[in-house]
């Protein structure tokens, strides 16, 4: 019993010695590096709250954060509507399938990223390029996932359906889609993460705003503690975005768990 | 007692073979039988083949091979409100609650959720779950469950019940206890009842008529009318009788 | 009525006949929309309803497919050398993620002690995107082959080791405490029960690293390279040769259609007892 109680209090510190050592190392590297190439967590702090009144390319931080944010919320938007609509459509229908679905296949394996480029090249740098590539980024986990939600379905329950006369759209509404809830949350979750990524690469590759844009402009300036800065705040994000979805995950599918 | 029995249910010459690739299975062959109205009348056939499919085609969601299914006189196709069914696995929708679940049939007849609620309520009652309206599928027992999947099928008032063997994943406690309240909830409902069972004492403990099919492919093999008065005795020497006589011509193997 | 003999047979062949009218259907189907695709795209190029200049036809791109094989320009490689250059930083670093991360995850899943040292630390490094390191690796390292590689490696070393660690997680707890009660000790276990039932949950993340480290490349030759797809997509870009763009998506698309392909294949061999 007093092992016990021994192990347990070593499991509640080892997370923090650990983190500390994060930290420690990451001021012992900045320190043998000169602190130039890589900051300290100091600087990096003292920069991030900089940028909170010295505004960068006509904005503060929460400017270009809000613009990233609005941009990568208005793609998700439509991916998510688009995904799930048309992976229905597929999961449902062989012909839709075997021609929609075929035709979108022929896009899928290339990266969103290598669409910047030519996105650029067709529509400038502006913010239909960006939700654009956001879009591609983010679809086709959802649609995916759609799809192969839709085809989980056990007979049994389908049966159940026309057994009680349900309609093919309420079948679809009432059993269907919650049995696919679970496969399509999981593509949105991978779709997220996604676009929070293809929406930082458009911005490092051509945008006037942007926490991608507060990137390269460290990058371009030797501004290294900026870097950093703007990266913690993307990783933050990114962290609560994830947070968020779990928690809406519980909120949606009680029945499981 | 002779009374003129309307016919409720008319199979003639039900066959179902399945194909596959360079093979062909033949589950049910060339079945035919009649449901009086208001009769409680068991299926009981061995092992896992032909029954199910052979339900699947009186309701409606499995096509037939040949032979013809005559709903109140009317030929039958496909799933009709005149009948509904209680499953042999878990077919309760694991994201629904049990009043989800059983309202599922009004809710696609599109009634009030009011009304809905009262007519499911009843049921839910009826079968014992009253407290669990709000509960989830995983939360309840596998008799639980089976529970609610009756309510869920006497709640959409069908003609004709189907059930498929109902209690056959229960233990045998608990098999005997939701016996005796289908056969409480027949007694008041008066449905016309289908049910399977591979299970020889439950089949002469429920029916009032059995019809005894042969395994792989299923055909009818012989028919025995139940007489004994209900609620029976599981001892009762007469009943030992009946399930004795039926034994003998079942090739029930364990 | 009963069925048999002839007519069970013309039954069969009759359902044969269906069957497989059904799925030459579809294939046709798939094939007609891939061809109408490429046709549409052709037909739209040459009757200049877009300019060729920012969208070339399919027959343009091939034309430069077979010039880029012998010529340099504009991005002064040959082709084969920046696909060479792309295969060998995108499999160098997704195979040292695969080396490091999968057993890394497996620990951690399995040993509490590692799993309460190191899960916090990677906690915190997870949530930053892969393409947010390049300009740190590329200040810190330059551009070379190291810089990318690494830059690749945290890319697939991320799903590598959430998948390896979930996985073994996963084991069913029978198993071990069966192993155990035969006395085996807790490392056997670890290697003969907690590995083997996680197999699939890592080879899942090894796709997903696969696929991360594939399109991470293209966003690392973009920013900082002097060679590789990615960076011949970059000079066609700023050359205002949309062929050459075009053309590099395609090829970046098909080898990553290829390798996803490759690794499937080998999963599925690797997994043939489920």
């Amino acid at each position: 019993m007093e092992q016990f109680k021994k192990k347990n209090l070593i499991y509640q510190i080892l997370p923090l010695v650990s983190v500390s050592a994060l930290i420690l190392s990451w001021i012992a590297f900045s320190l043998a590096t000169g602190g130039i190439i890589f900051p300290g967590p100091a600087s990096v702090v003292r920069r991030i709250l900089k940028t909170f009144e010295t505004p960068i390319a006509g904005m503060t931080i929460i400017g270009h954060t809000l613009i990233s944010l609005k941009r990568v919320l208005t793609g998700l938007f439509i991916s998510c509507v688009s995904g799930i609509s048309i992976g229905i459509l597929v999961g449902s229908n062989r012909y839709l399938k075997a021609t929609l679905g075929s035709f979108l296949e022929i896009f899928r394996p290339i990266p969103p990223i290598a669409w910047i480029p030519i996105m650029i090249m067709w529509f400038g740098i502006g913010e239909l390029p960006k939700i654009l590539l956001i879009v591609l980024g983010s679809f086709f986990p959802v649609m995916l996932n759609t799809a192969s939600g839709i085809s989980l379905v056990n007979k049994i329950n389908l049966d159940v359906g026309q057994i009680f006369g349900g309609s093919k759209i309420s079948i679809l509404k009432e059993i269907v889609l919650p049995t696919a809830l679970p496969s399509i949350f999981s593509g949105i979750r991978t779709s997220v993460s996604c676009g929070w990524t293809v929406v930082l690469a458009a911005e490092m590759m051509g945008a006037q705003q942007g926490l991608g844009l507060l990137v390269m402009k460290g990058w371009g300036i030797n501004d290294m503690a900026l870097v950093l800065g703007a990266v913690i705040i993307i990783a933050f994000i990114g962290a609560m975005f994830s947070y968020l979805l779990k928690r809406a995950e519980r909120l949606l599918m009680p029945w499981n768990r | 007692m002779e009374q003129i029995k309307t016919k409720k249910v008319e199979v003639r010459n039900l066959s179902k073979i399945f194909f596959q690739k360079n093979s062909s299975f033949e589950v049910v062959k060339d079945v035919s039988f009649d449901v009086y109205d208001g009769e409680f009348l068991v299926l009981l056939g061995p092992g896992r083949c032909g029954k199910t499919v052979l339900l699947n085609m009186l309701i409606g969601t499995e096509t037939r091979t040949s032979g013809e299914i005559h709903i109140n006189g009317a030929e039958s196709g496909k799933p009709s409100p005149a009948m509904s069914m209680v499953f042999q696995k878990k077919a309760l929708l694991p994201f629904k609650t049990v009043m989800e679940n059983v309202e599922l049939g009004l809710k696609f007849q599109k009634i009030e959720k009011e009304q809905r609620r009262k007519i499911c309520q009843k049921y839910i009652d009826l079968v014992g779950l009253h407290g669990f309206e709000n509960s989830y599928p995983h939360e309840l027992s596998g008799g639980m469950q089976q529970r609610a999947g009756i309510a869920r099928a006497y709640a959409v008032s069908p003609d004709i019940l189907i059930m498929d063997e109902p209690f056959g994943a229960l233990d045998a406690q608990t098999r005997y206890q939701m016996e005796e309240e289908l056969l409480q909830i027949w007694e008041k409902e008066r449905k016309t009842i289908i049910f399977v069972t591979n299970n020889i004492e439950e089949a002469v403990y429920l029916a009032d008529r059995i019809i005894l099919l042969s395994s792989c492919p299923a055909h009818v093999k012989a028919v025995f009318p139940i007489e004994l008065p209900k609620p029976r005795d599981l001892f009762d020497p007469e009943f030992l009788r009946i399930r004795e006589q039926i034994e003998t011509q079942t090739d029930l193997s364990l | 009525m009963e069925i048999k003999g002839n007519d069970l047979e013309k039954l069969r062949l009759d359902h044969k006949k269906i069957e497989n009218r059904n799925i030459f259907k579809f294939r046709i189907l798939t094939v007609m929309t891939i061809i109408i695709f490429f046709g549409l795209w052709q037909f739209v190029a040459d009757q200049g309803i877009v300019d060729s200049r920012t969208l070339p036809s399919p027959a343009k791109i091939y034309e430069t497919f077979l010039a880029k094989l012998t010529k340099k320009a504009p991005d002064g490689n040959l082709l084969s050398a920046n696909i060479l250059a792309s295969l060998q930083v995108s499999l160098f670093g997704f195979f040292s993620a695969v080396i490091i991360g999968v057993p890394l995850g497996l620990l951690m899943g399995w040993y509490k002690i590692l799993d309460k040292t190191l899960t916090p630390i990677f906690e915190i490094i997870r949530p930053i995107p892969p393409i947010a390191w390049i300009p740190i690796v590329v200040v810190w390292m330059g551009v070379g082959l190291s810089a990318k590689v690494l830059i690749i490696f945290f890319s697939a070393f991320v799903p590598c080791v959430i998948n390896s660690y979930t996985g073994i997680q996963l084991t069913n707890k029978t198993f071990i405490n069966v192993s155990q009660t035969f006395g085996a000790s807790n490392f056997t276990t670890f290697i003969k029960v907690g590995i083997p039932s996680s197999l699939p949950m890592v080879m899942t993340g090894i796709k997903i690293a696969l696929g991360n480290s594939w399109s991470t490349l293209v966003a690392a030759e973009m920013l900082a390279a002097s060679a590789g797809l990615g960076f011949m997509i970059q000079m066609g870009r700023q050359f205002a040769r949309a062929d050459v763009v075009v053309l590099g998506m395609v090829l970046i698309g098909v080898l990553g259609a290829i390798l996803s392909f490759l690794f499937s294949s080998l999963e599925k061999y690797l997994l043939r007892w489920k």
